[in-house]
């Protein structure tokens, strides 16, 4: 069937495409205007016309994700719905994020953490969501396997071929470290970690750690870089481990995850106990020097959150500010997960900063694909919060009155103010679009040019960006509509993308050997096998690059 | 080929689940329960109780809730099973239920191997626990109150609330001296007050050392329920979908409670894997999915039954690992069975669906 989106704004930053014009779409994909009739018309007029929206990091799947719906069981209100899908009403079930992001013109999303030991679990959990194309990155740097394996320094090689045993087992799309060493360090009574600091019992550093994690990512041919959460989340004074990480990449492709919440410089030199004070200027210095790196942003939104992360060490630390006082720890076969609720106080000092730390660092980005859109859902707030971001970052007077209604705080200790700049379309299509996709090294998406998949938003032009991006007047995922005037009307199913990586041989044979030594069961409980998901055609592959 | 019946009398799979679709297309208010089943049949069981405003009812609830209402309270600290083997210095076995699991022959027969503990001993103590002295353990009695008071009193000492030359004071001295402690417990055994007194404790040992709670699972899959329920309603098991939105309420929708009052018209047991059949299934139209050669598969079980698949026996299926604490997949050993409960159930879900299009 030949669709024509006739008449939008199409916007492509990949192609410098900013113009009033039609897109053409073919058996799931964009293709070449056409002379043929079409058999479907689409008039967009007046309408903004965007390649579906990539989600680089949400935590949408996965034990922690289900940890957190037993704590916090009215986080997310359950409301009726149109007839159509059993689930998609209940709040903060896999039907309603799948709704939700679709609603918002996204069709694309990634599971950040995914941990191995879990991982046929976090697939089945995100095969149940709807609408959207998944993946999940799997989570390394914490396990004794490697972590003795470096220790007893076996060698590049050994590291690379655990690491693409793990992809494979887990079927990820990436990996991930998250202050690699530091929840084996919290299991042995540490409370702190910094880069170089010694990782008990084995003699390691997070250095050491996300080095070999990094040249094995490389080695592998991953597209996406290593997606990396750093040592220090949220203290006064993380902006050093932001820098120190960047700078201990050398080159490499790095990308670090939630920055927002290492952009925290202390606000009286040499004092933690003053507070902080934005270092937004700061990582966009360091950004610009290091153009190997990208980072999503994790921007906070104001009211009731949870927070979720196998960073155990940080939860810990965190777990006295839980709000309600309330919180679970569990220590896992490498990571585990932590789960603390948290109240971004909507006119609170803390809170406030935050909030115009993460816009500051959006605004003073010169690569918005390189400094994508999240809130680290739900750590920074819901990704339901997106349209209201583009809002205040589109609009500067918007901006200056929620400042206005905010702490005085972000005059003293941010820059935000004083900023001028309104993104453009095309620039808010880099940090939604073309920037996660790139980043994410799926070429098939997050553009319009030919041969894009046929996964389209097309939003009425509003100069309330606000209500323009909550509700897209019609998205295509695959050349098929799933919403119309921001109501789900087709309930399909997405594919999970996953790497397609060889495992080395001689490496599975010496895994199934350590893992059947100390969990009394080998590599086959660790898979994820199509059997599993009865019957249907879950997977989709993504190539390693050349 | 299948066992069906209807109405102690036997038939084939199809004409078993027509006279199910026709039983819960005209129910009122049907209950689904056991739900002691693999993965693939609990996402059926849920898609099938939406469509027909059923509640669940898992066999496993009161081990389940004995945790789920204090971890939504107040929260949880714990570890996996092999952390626990491979990590634990001092393991605490609270009351009698796990003794009798395997994981206690697991843990007692190791020592730790990794961390800050690893080449030191292991001490297992008890409380409240049999002294059959099979595994070398320090037993420490309960006090009259039962488990839940002891394991308070026992708390008061680990933060200093209590003094004293007592046995919990000494009790409390060697927890706190543990590099990775481990309490084990069976939930539904130490009861709710008992579970976040325990916890309680874990928490503030956690002020001066490592320690986490290890609960252990309940056997009728209930830990594979909670993973199902929580992202396909966002919710704990016990929910209801007669107003079309999953309400979650463990009181309301006790299977045995709606029955006993009345309020329930037709019910679903789904124990493919075996579990206890509810006393009152005889007395509502019910249909029984059970496992194929089970002592339930038979035609007086319920009005309708139907044997299918066992999974991770006959057929492949995926379940809760107690050994791996997570959910993990078997494949059918030698030839699948013809017919898995999830395909039932399926089924039935399809032709409701096609009876309630064709009304329209
Ligand atoms: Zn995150």
């Amino acid at each position: 069937m030949l669709t024509l989106i006739k008449g939008g704004r199409v916007i492509d930053p990949t192609a410098s495409r900013d113009a009033v014009g039609d897109v053409w779409i073919e058996d799931g994909r964009v293709v070449a205007p056409s002379d043929r009739t079409p058999d479907n018309t689409i008039d967009a007029a007046g309408c903004v016309v965007m390649a579906g929206g990539v989600e680089v990091h949400s935590h949408i799947a996965g034990g922690n994700v289900v940890l957190s719906r037993l704590l916090l069981p009215d986080l997310y209100a359950s409301e009726s719905a149109p007839e159509g899908h059993p689930f998609a009403h209940a709040g903060g079930s896999a039907a309603w994020i799948g709704a939700n992001y679709a609603r918002m013109g996204y069709t694309t999303a990634v599971e950040p953490a995914m941990p191995p030991s879990n991982a046929l679990a976090t697939q089945l959990e995100l095969a149940d969501i709807p609408l959207l194309d998944r993946g999940a990155l799997a989570v390394m740097g914490n396990d004794d396997q490697l972590l003795e394996l470096l220790r007893q320094r076996e060698g590049a090689n050994a590291v690379r071929d655990l690491v693409a045993l793990t992809v494979a087992t887990s079927r990820g799309l990436g990996v991930k470290c998250i202050n690699a060493g530091g929840a084996s360090a919290f299991k042995d009574g540490a409370l702190k970690l910094s880069l170089d600091d010694e990782i008990p019992v084995y003699g390691l550093s997070t250095r050491k750690i996300m080095g070999a994690l990094l040249d094995a990512v490389e080695e592998i041919g991953v597209p996406h870089p290593l997606h990396v959460h750093c040592n220090n989340l949220g203290i006064p004074g993380a902006d050093d481990s932001f820098v120190a990480t960047l700078e201990a990449a050398e080159g490499r492709r790095i990308h670090f995850a939630h920055a927002q919440f290492y952009a925290y410089g202390l606000s009286e030199p040499g004092n933690p106990a003053g507070g902080f004070r934005s270092a937004a200027e700061r990582i966009a210095q360091a950004m610009e020097k290091h153009p190997n790196a990208t980072y999503d942003v994790g921007q906070v939104a104001f009211g009731q959150t949870v927070t979720i992360s196998l960073d155990i060490l940080r939860q810990f630390g965190g777990r006295k500010g839980a709000n309600p006082k309330k919180w679970i720890l569990n220590a896992g076969d490498a990571e585990g997960g932590g789960v603390v609720p948290f109240l971004y106080k909507p006119r609170g000092p803390v809170s406030s900063l935050q909030w115009a730390i993460g816009l500051e660092m959006m605004l003073l980005s010169n690569d918005p694909e390189r400094t994508i859109l999240t809130t680290d859902h739900p750590n920074g707030g819901p990704f339901t919060e997106y349209p209201r971001i583009i809002h205040w970052l589109m609009d500067k007077e918007a901006r200056d009155r929620e400042i206005a209604s905010l702490h005085k705080v972000i005059g003293e200790r941010s820059g935000l103010g004083s900023i001028e700049r309104e993104y453009t379309l095309s620039e808010i299509a880099q940090l939604t679009r073309s920037g996660p996709a790139k980043l994410l090294g799926l070429t098939d998406r997050g553009h319009l040019r030919e041969g894009a998949r046929a996964d389209v938003a097309v939003y009425r032009d509003d100069r309330d960006r606000t209500a323009m991006f909550a509700r897209a007047k019609l998205v295509l995922k695959d050349g098929e509509a799933i919403v119309e005037d921001g109501e789900v009307v087709n309930w399909r199913s997405g594919r999970t993308l996953e790497l397609s990586v060889e495992s080395d041989k001689a490496m599975e044979k010496r895994t199934d050997a350590y893992l059947e030594d100390r969990f009394g069961t080998g590599l086959d409980s660790f898979a994820v096998p199509d059997e599993a998901f009865a019957g249907h055609d879950v997977f989709e592959d993504v190539a390693c690059r050349a | 080929m299948m066992a069906a019946w209807v109405k102690g009398g036997a038939t084939d799979a199809d004409a078993a689940i027509e006279a199910a679709a026709h039983l819960f297309a005209s129910a009122k208010v049907p209950v689904v329960t056991g739900l002691c089943a693999d993965v693939g049949a609990l996402r059926a069981a849920y898609g099938l109780a939406g469509v027909i405003g059923a509640s669940l009812d898992p066999v496993a609830a009161p081990s389940l809730y004995a945790e789920l209402g204090v971890l939504s309270r107040t929260g949880a600290m714990g570890t996996t099973p092999a952390e626990a083997v491979g990590r634990a210095d001092l393991v605490v076995v609270v009351g009698n239920a796990p003794w009798d699991r395997p994981f206690l022959q697991d843990i007692a027969a190791a020592k730790p191997r990794r961390g800050r503990a690893a080449g030191s001993e292991r001490t297992i103590l008890s409380l409240g626990g049999p002294s059959n002295g099979q595994i070398r353990h320090v037993a420490y009695p309960v006090e009259p109150g039962g488990l839940a008071v002891s394991i308070a009193q026992l708390r008061a000492f680990a933060k200093g609330h209590l003094a004293g030359e007592t046995a919990y004071a000494d009790l409390a001295r060697r927890l706190v001296a543990a590099h990775y402690g481990v309490v084990v417990y069976e939930p539904g055994e130490v009861g709710e007050l008992g579970v976040e007194m325990l916890q309680g404790l874990v928490k503030d040992l956690n002020d001066v050392t490592r320690f986490f709670a290890l609960p252990l699972a309940d056997p009728f899959q209930g830990r594979a329920l909670i993973q199902v329920a929580a992202w396909t309603t966002g919710q704990a098991p016990s929910t209801g979908f007669g107003r079309h939105v999953p309400e979650h309420d463990p009181w309301r929708f006790d299977g045995a409670r709606q029955v006993r009052e009345g309020e329930a018209d037709a019910a679903l047991w789904l124990s493919s894997l075996p579990s206890p059949r509810p006393d009152w299934l005889a007395s509502l139209p019910s249909v029984a999915i059970v496992g194929e050669g089970s002592a339930n598969a038979t035609g007086d079980t319920a009005e309708i039954v139907i044997a299918v698949g066992v999974p991770g026996e006959s057929t492949g299926g995926t379940l809760w690992n107690e050994r791996r604490g997570t959910l993990t997949h078997s494949s059918a050993a030698g030839q699948p069975a013809a017919l898995t409960a999830g395909a039932v159930l399926d089924a039935i879900r399809a032709r409701i669906t096609a009876k309630d299009s064709a009304a329209c």
